[in-house]
C-alpha cells in the first residue's frame, strides 16, 4: 500500500510541472498543446549536459534553458506572427520528437538513448517530488494574489481591458509562457535524471497530452489540476501494479485503466459532471 | 487573373517547400553530412521504381488524413483526430473480417470499405456532436479521443483479435477475400517490373477518387457551400439560415470516415493484419498536407505526394547516411508548418521592406 503511494507520488511530479506550467499559458490566452514537446527537449537536455558534466545541477538549469527557449518559439509563433495556437503547437512538438533522436544519434552514436548517467550523478527524486507538491500552491498565491498574475489572468480573460489600462497583453503572454518553460522543463528533468538515469526517443510517451488533460480536468486552476495530476498518477500506478501482479497477470485489460483519465475528462469537459470553460481569449488571434 | 491563382494556391507552398530544403540542407550539413544526399534520396524515391512504389505507398494514407484535416477546416474546425479515427477505421476492418472471414472478394471489399467509413466516421460523429451540441472544444475533445481510440485499439489487438501464435501484437490475419490487389500484381500481368515488392496498391486510386468526391461535395454541392460559408464568416451564416449544428457534424463524420480509410491502405492493402502502432503518425502528418495544400482537395494529392516522398525519402537517407536518422523528416514536416503557419508574418514582413504595405 506503501509502495502504491509513493509510486504514484514519483509518477505524479512530471505531470504536475507540465500541468502547472500549461497553467500559465492557457491562462494567458495561448493554447498550448506543445508541453509534450517542452518536456521531450528539456529531458534530452538534462541528460546530456549532465553526462558531460557529472552534475545534476548544470543538467537541470541547462533543461530550463532549453525548456523556455522551446516556450519562446511556441511564443514568437503565435503572440509575433499570429500563426494558429493549434497549429504552432503541433509544430514544436514534431520539432521536438524529430531533433531529439537526431542529436542523440549526432552526440551518443544511437538515436534511440543517450549514454547513462551514473547513480551519484543523477538528481534527488524526492527534492523535485517535494517541489512540485509545493509549487502548485505556490502559483495559486501569485497567480490570484499578485498584481503580475491578475494582469496574466487579463491577458487570458479579457485582453482588451487590459490594453485599455495601458499593459501589453502580448508582453504578459510572452512573460509567463517563458516561465511556464522551466517550469514544465522540470518535469523533463526528473524524467531523465532523476525517475531514469538517461534519455529514451520518445520517453516522455505521451505525458504532455495526460498533464493538459489533468488541467482541463481541474478547470484551468492550479490546486484542482494538481489533485488530478495526483489521481493520474495513482491509476497510472495501479495498473503497472497490476500488470506485475501474479493474480491478475496477463488476464486483466490494463488498458481499462489508462483509458480512464481520458474518459472521464471528456464527461466534465463535456459538462455532465460540473462545467468546464476555457480562458476567453484563448485561440483568438487579436 | 493567372497572376492572383498562382499567388493564392502556389506561391505560399512553394516557398515553404523552398525554405525548408535549403534549412534541412544547414542541418545536413551541420550533421556532418553531405548535402548531395538530400537530392540522392529524393531522386530515389521518384525515379524508380521500387522508391517510387513506396512513396505512392506513403501518399495513400496521407491523401485520406490530409482530406479528413482539410474537411475540417472548411468549417471553421480543427480535426487534430484524425490518428483516432484511422485506427478505428482500421478496427472496423478487422471486426468485420473476423464475423465474415470466408466472404468473396466482390463483397468482401466493399464491406469492409463501408465498415472502415462508419468506425472513423463514428469517431468523428462524436466530436462534431459535442462541438455541435455542448460547445466543447473540438481540439480538447478529439485530444482525449485519440488516446481513448488508440488504447482501445491496442486491447483488441492485445486481447480478443490477438495471434496468439506469434510473440509481436498483432491481429489474426483477415480473411482472403478481403486483400486488395497490389499494383505490382498488375505490372507483372503487363511483363513490367514497376512497382515489384512494393505494397502500393488499389487503395491509391480509391484516395484519388475520395480526393475528386470531395472537390465535387465543396465546392459543386450546396451542403459544401454552407460547410464553406460557416467557416468563412460563422455569425453571417447564421443569420442566412445556415445551421451550425448540421453542418459541423457532417464536416467532422465525413473526416472521420475519411481517415478510416487509412486502415483499408495498412490492413487491406498490405499487413493483412492489424500491428499494433502501424501509423506512423499519419493522422498528425495530415494537417501538414491540409495545410500545405491549403484545404484544396485536389491540392491535397500533390501535398500528400510531397509529404510521403519525404517520408520514404527519410528512410533513404537513414540506409545511406552514418550520422542522419529517418526523424529528419519530421523535422522537415515541423519547418514546413512553421513556414507556413507564420507566413502571413514573414510575408508581411518582406512586403513592408518592398513598401508594399498599403494594398
Amino acid at each position: 500500500m506503501m509502495e502504491l503511494f509513493s509510486s504514484s507520488l514519483r509518477l505524479a511530479t512530471p505531470l504536475i510541472f507540465a500541468a502547472l506550467g500549461g497553467f500559465l499559458c492557457e491562462r494567458s490566452g495561448i493554447a498550448t498543446i506543445c508541453l509534450e514537446g517542452v518536456l521531450l527537449t528539456s529531458a534530452w537536455t538534462a541528460a546530456t549536459v549532465t553526462y558531460y558534466t557529472q552534475n545534476p545541477y548544470f543538467g537541470a538549469a541547462a533543461a530550463m534553458v532549453i525548456g523556455t527557449l522551446t516556450m519562446l518559439i511556441h511564443a514568437f509563433l503565435t503572440v509575433k506572427t499570429k500563426a494558429d495556437q493549434i497549429i504552432s503547437g503541433v509544430a514544436v512538438n514534431l520539432l521536438a520528437a524529430g531533433t531529439t533522436p537526431i542529436l542523440t544519434k549526432l552526440i551518443f552514436g544511437s538515436p534511440t538513448n543517450t549514454k547513462a548517467i551514473p547513480l551519484n550523478a543523477r538528481f534527488d527524486s524526492l527534492s523535485l517530488t517535494l517541489v512540485a507538491c509545493a509549487l502548485p500552491f505556490v502559483i495559486h498565491f501569485v497567480v490570484y494574489r499578485t498584481g503580475w498574475g491578475l494582469r496574466l489572468l487579463a491577458a487570458g480573460d479579457g485582453p482588451e481591458a487590459l490594453k485599455t489600462s495601458g499593459v501589453s497583453p502580448e508582453r504578459v503572454r510572452i512573460g509567463s509562457m517563458a516561465i511556464a518553460g522551466s517550469i514544465i522543463a522540470l518535469g523533463g528533468v526528473y524524467l531523465s535524471i532523476a525517475h531514469a538515469s538517461q534519455f529514451t526517443r520518445d520517453m516522455t510517451a505521451g505525458r504532455g497530452f495526460i498533464a493538459l488533460t489533468a488541467l482541463i480536468f481541474g478547470k484551468w486552476r492550479p490546486l484542482p489540476a494538481f489533485v488530478t495530476c495526483l489521481l493520474f498518477g495513482f491509476t497510472d500506478a495501479l495498473q503497472i501494479q497490476l500488470q506485475s501482479s501474479p493474480m491478475f497477470g496477463n488476464t486483466f485489460p490494463v488498458q481499462a485503466l489508462q483509458i480512464l483519465p481520458y474518459v472521464v475528462t471528456l464527461f466534465v469537459l463535456v459538462g455532465f459532471i460540473g462545467s468546464a470553460r476555457p480562458p476567453m481569449a484563448i485561440g483568438k488571434q487579436d | 487573373m493567372r497572376g492572383t491563382r498562382f499567388k493564392n494556391y502556389l506561391a505560399g507552398p512553394l516557398t515553404a517547400i523552398a525554405l525548408s530544403v535549403s534549412l534541412t540542407t544547414l542541418i545536413l550539413i551541420f550533421l556532418g553530412e553531405r548535402p548531395a544526399i538530400l537530392w540522392e534520396a529524393f531522386s530515389s524515391t521518384f525515379f524508380n521504381g521500387f522508391g517510387l512504389g513506396y512513396t505512392l505507398y506513403y501518399t495513400t494514407p496521407l491523401i485520406f488524413t490530409g482530406l479528413s484535416v482539410a474537411m475540417c477546416f472548411h468549417a471553421g474546425l480543427f480535426n487534430i483526430g484524425s490518428e483516432g479515427q484511422l485506427h478505428l477505421g482500421a478496427i472496423g476492418i478487422v471486426i468485420t473480417s473476423s464475423f465474415f472471414p470466408k466472404l468473396p472478394m466482390y463483397f468482401a471489399i466493399p464491406l469492409a470499405l463501408i465498415a472502415s467509413m462508419i468506425c472513423g466516421g463514428l469517431w468523428g460523429f462524436i466530436a462534431g456532436f459535442l462541438k455541435a451540441k455542448r460547445g466543447s472544444h473540438e481540439v480538447i475533445v478529439t485530444i482525449l479521443l485519440n488516446f481513448i481510440g488508440i488504447t482501445f485499439t491496442n486491447y483488441l489487438i492485445l486481447y480478443p483479435f490477438k495471434n496468439t501464435s506469434v510473440q509481436n501484437p498483432e491481429t489474426i490475419e483477415i480473411g482472403q477475400g478481403y486483400a486488395v490487389p497490389l499494383l505490382s500484381d498488375y505490372t507483372a500481368k503487363l511483363g513490367s517490373e514497376l512497382f515489384r515488392t512494393t505494397p502500393v496498391n488499389l487503395t491509391l486510386f480509391l484516395s484519388l477518387f475520395a480526393s475528386f468526391l470531395c472537390y465535387l461535395f465543396l465546392f459543386h454541392t450546396p451542403r459544401g457551400y454552407e460547410l464553406r460559408a460557416l467557416g468563412q464568416n460563422p455569425s453571417a451564416s447564421k443569420f442566412n439560415g445556415i445551421s451550425q449544428t448540421a453542418n459541423f457534424i457532417i464536416a467532422f463524420t465525413f473526416a472521420g470516415a475519411l481517415s478510416g480509410l487509412v486502415g483499408v491502405n495498412e490492413v487491406m492493402g498490405y499487413h493483412h493484419k492489424l500491428i499494433e502502432g502501424f501509423s506512423p503518425q499519419y493522422g498528425f502528418t495530415g494537417i501538414a498536407v491540409a495545410l500545405m495544400a491549403r484545404n484544396n482537395p485536389i491540392g491535397v494529392i500533390f501535398s500528400a505526394l510531397l509529404f510521403g516522398a519525404i517520408h520514404n525519402g527519410a528512410r533513404e537517407i537513414e540506409f545511406l547516411s552514418e550520422h542522419v536518422t529517418k526523424e529528419i523528416s519530421i523535422v522537415m514536416e515541423s519547418l514546413i508548418i512553421i513556414i507556413i503557419a507564420g507566413q502571413s508574418y514573414f510575408s508581411r514582413f518582406l512586403n513592408r521592406s518592398r513598401g508594399e504595405n498599403f494594398r
